[in-house]
């Protein structure tokens, strides 16, 4: 399940939908928060911008590979838009396997991708203006152990 | 001869003050020679910026993937991705 959203979403009835009756053994699950990023946080926000098809057609390509890379059971994506707030959630990427190690490695693989290959724009409103927030070639970097030569 | 959809994200639609364009491709172009026109008749430089991206048809695509009028409904450029 992929879901590119507004509202919030609840980590709780994620996790229950994760887990498949008697299959699964493991469920890693990553929550992406908005953290303070200003002087004043109570007046700080983010807007979250994307282009909508692309951003879950990319989503929908990250997650076919993990499931290529790996044996999952689930796996559940969501990714809020719009305006959010200092706290606020932002990303929930949840993975269901029989065993452990899947579920970490798939869980990070999808996280790392959708940093760098899924159509999102951030941009951080303060008292002092907005500024559209600028990528990171650590995000992009992280893409290379991932890599299959 | 056909009419392409082109859209512009974030950063990039705020300097171009522009969402989305239409532009008649009579043959096929690659994606730096639609820049190049694209910058040259709106005078926007800001498009053959190197940190400029592209996506054809909702798929990343580089400066040398040609775009076939024939096939291709909507171009995107955008600035780099920053979700999670």
């Amino acid at each position: 399940m992929i879901a590119v959203q507004e509202q919030d979403f609840d980590v709780q009835s994620l996790y229950d939908s994760l887990c498949v009756a008697n299959k699964t053994g493991a469920v890693a699950m990553f929550v992406g928060r908005v953290r303070d990023f200003s002087d004043d946080p109570a007046q700080s926000s983010f807007i979250l911008e994307h282009y909508p098809g692309m951003t879950e057609h990319n989503l929908e390509k990250i997650v076919a590979e993990a499931n290529q890379r790996w044996t999952l059971l689930d796996v559940k994506v969501v990714h809020r838009i719009g305006k959010l707030s200092v706290d606020d959630q932002i990303v929930f990427v949840g993975v269901s396997s029989a065993h452990r190690a899947e579920a970490f490695a798939a869980c990070d693989f999808i996280m790392d991708y959708l940093k760098s290959r899924a159509a999102f724009w951030k941009k951080e409103v303060t008292p002092e203006g907005e500024q559209w927030v600028e990528a990171k070639a650590s995000d992009e970097a992280s893409l290379d152990r991932w890599r299959i030569d | 001869m056909a009419n392409i959809k082109i859209v512009f994200f974030a950063s990039l639609r705020e300097a171009m003050k522009c969402d989305e364009l239409e532009l008649l491709l009579e043959t096929p172009l690659t994606i730096l020679q639609i820049k190049q026109r694209l910058a040259e008749e709106l005078g926007q430089s800001i498009l053959l910026e190197e940190k400029v991206k592209a996506a054809i048809d909702f798929d990343f695509a580089r400066d040398d993937d040609l775009v076939d009028p024939a096939k291709v409904r909507e171009l995107a450029f955008f600035p780099p991705v920053t979700g999670g």
